[in-house]
């Protein structure tokens, strides 16, 4: 729907764009040809979920922040078990951190799948929605299920819950999964791992346009294997720091136009990118040997800065998780402690780790009963706004010449690049270009 | 020849537990031949019905009707589409793929059941923590007798109904 404006302009009710979890809208503004600005503007209610953490326990975090996300709560909760962890001088074994990445596997493959198929790949066949798709190009879509569905069976076999899992707790888990029920899911596992690659050969044959975002790619790095649930953080222009430092470096500031915080890194304008480019740009040499071959026959380099071939590296990272999903489930042994203590003290600890769309950084303060005091929450998408304004600025410039309802569509596949996450609520996101 | 019932949704979302409660009251029958779940996630109904003669999905609705009320509709293999109140209730489930996506999702795979039922029960309270509301907990009872007479003809008729199509 195309409104006139009382200057000659125009605003153009694009309506919903859907495929995108969150409540906010879309401002693109045109004056003589030329993008005049951009704002993602998020107008979903705060959640205050920071505020009602103060004079909680410190074993709570992990069950409250799931509930912020209903496809990412595995990141929420290990964020926060790590944080309260530090701030109480305890580190968890490796065969819990093991099982934690288990199931943080399971997390990235129904997160990745469920985008790559049913919320992305639309916008490259030139569809509307999964649903479109599929009547063209169904064993695409089935081949997409029974990814995600891997991914759905593992969260339930290790987090008790395929959405919002029960068993993770502060200091390990509730109950280890056993070497059996492991073993169960071996073989669709191994499925989904064939249709991961085969999924990386498909999206590759996508047309994307041709641009390198020039924004600084911030990730996390462990002593070893690809970033996931946890690590040192990086940068791709050579930082390298302790989460513990997170604070000084990554600040967070209102705008007038979203309900969210943007974050901003050591205090510079420019924005930067947390998610699936900057882990893959920053740690591609982590990647395993099937994962680098089938990235390198998809025609992607040691780096990738076109976030519309976003696609391709979430598909390199949907084999990478499979394959180590699968390696964990065949070095189990039973017999591991499901947890370890972790008592009370007063401190402070910080927490991050890679969710799929990138770092989820946490922060509590506690009393000395364990009471939290202040708690702080830097989920991937705030530190991803000024970075998906940016590119809309950039593309929005090389399609004026494009039609409403093609400029529509352009600009919101530019923000699905990012799978944003604006909250777990089920919301619309309205997209809304002025031209004058 | 079975019948799947399916109660859909989250356990700890105030009425969002009605699907949940609903299929607790069912499993409680102990009816034959009826295998009865609970989940949260709707991507994964295509997979769960597979093989059923009959699939009964109770989930929560937001369509303006009063709490409680329920809405039984007929979503299969010949029908024209999850409409309201599932339209109103809008996405539901997670990252914008509710209920009424999996089920137009399924039929364009051609992987719906031969009949497909959507009990749902509107809701009133969605609050974290929160137990069902008043209005949505007398609905419970009604919508497994809803639910329990749906799946009936099913397991009467068992012998006479012919093997699924897959």
């Amino acid at each position: 729907m195309t409104h006139k404006l009382s200057d000659g302009g125009q605003v153009l009710e694009v309506g919903t764009l859907a495929r995108v979890e969150g409540e906010g809208g879309m401002h693109i503004s045109f004056r003589d040809g030329r993008v005049e600005d951009v704002q993602l503007r998020i107008y979903e209610p705060p959640r205050f979920y920071e505020g009602f953490l103060r004079g909680r326990a410190w074993t709570e975090p992990p069950d409250i922040t799931a509930r912020i996300c209903g496809i990412c709560p595995v990141a929420y909760q290990f964020s926060s078990c790590l944080a309260i962890e530090d701030a109480c001088g305890v580190t968890v074994p490796d065969a819990i951190r093991t099982v934690r990445r288990l199931l943080y596997c399971g997390e990235w493959i129904e997160s990745h799948a469920l985008h790559v198929f049913l919320l992305h790949a639309p916008d490259f066949l030139g569809y509307d929605g999964a649903i479109e798709m599929a009547r063209d190009h169904p064993h695409v879509v089935e081949m997409g299920l029974r990814i995600k569905k891997a991914g759905n069976d593992l969260m339930t076999v290790v987090g008790g819950r395929s959405v919002h899992p029960v068993n993770v707790r502060v200091g390990g888990f509730y109950r280890m999964p056993t070497r059996v029920e492991l073993h169960r899911l071996r073989p669709a596992l191994a499925r989904a791992l064939d249709d991961a690659v085969a999924t990386v050969s498909l999206v590759a044959t996508f047309d994307v346009p041709d641009w390198e975002q020039p924004w600084t790619y911030l990730s996390l790095r462990p002593d070893h294997g690809y970033p996931i649930e946890g690590g040192r953080v990086v940068t791709s222009t050579g930082a390298d720091w302790d989460v513990r430092d997170f604070p000084q470096h990554v600040t967070e500031v209102h705008v007038p136009h979203s309900t969210a915080l943007h974050a901003r890194l050591d205090g510079e304008d420019t924005p930067y990118v947390v998610g699936p480019l900057a882990r893959y740009t920053l740690n591609h040499h982590r990647l395993s040997p099937l994962a680098k071959d089938v990235a390198h026959e998809a025609g992607l380099g040691s780096t990738c800065r076109n976030p519309f071939r976003s696609i391709v590296v979430r598909s390199v990272e949907l084999v990478y998780a499979l394959e180590e999903a699968l390696r964990i489930v065949d070095a189990w042994a039973d017999g591991v402690a499901p947890s370890v203590p972790v008592p009370a003290r007063a401190g402070e600890g910080f927490g991050a780790t890679e969710a799929p769309r990138g770092v989820l950084f946490h922060r509590y303060r506690l009393d000395d009963d364990g009471t939290i005091l202040d708690a702080q929450i830097v989920p991937p998408t705030s530190q991803n706004q000024p970075s998906i304004e940016a590119d809309l600025r950039v593309m929005a410039e090389r399609w004026t010449v494009l039609s409403d309802d093609d400029l529509s569509h352009r600009c919101e596949h530019a923000i699905r690049n990012y799978d944003p996450c604006i909250s777990c609520a089920t919301h619309f996101l309205d997209l809304r270009v002025e031209r004058s | 020849m079975s019948a799947l019932v399916v109660g859909l949704g989250s356990p700890d979302r105030g009425d969002d537990a009605v699907g949940p409660a609903v299929a607790r009251g069912v499993a409680a029958l102990g009816l034959p031949g009826v295998r009865v779940l609970t989940h949260e996630d709707p991507t994964d109904l295509v997979e769960l019905w597979t093989g059923a003669e009959l699939a009964v999905v109770v989930d929560g609705v937001r369509s303006g009707a009063p709490a409680g009320t329920l809405h039984v509709v007929d979503a299969g293999v010949g029908t024209r589409g999850l409409a309201h109140p599932w339209t109103a209730t809008a996405h539901g489930g997670t990252h914008a793929f509710g209920l009424a996506t999996a089920v137009e999702l399924a039929r364009a795979l051609d992987r719906l059941p031969p009949r497909l039922v959507v009990v749902g029960v509107e809701v009133a309270v969605l609050d974290h923590g929160a137990p069902l509301s008043g209005p949505v907990a007398h609905a419970v009872g009604p919508a497994v007798d809803a639910v329990a007479d749906l799946v009936a003809p099913v397991r009467s008729a068992a012998s006479e109904v012919p093997r699924v199509r897959r």
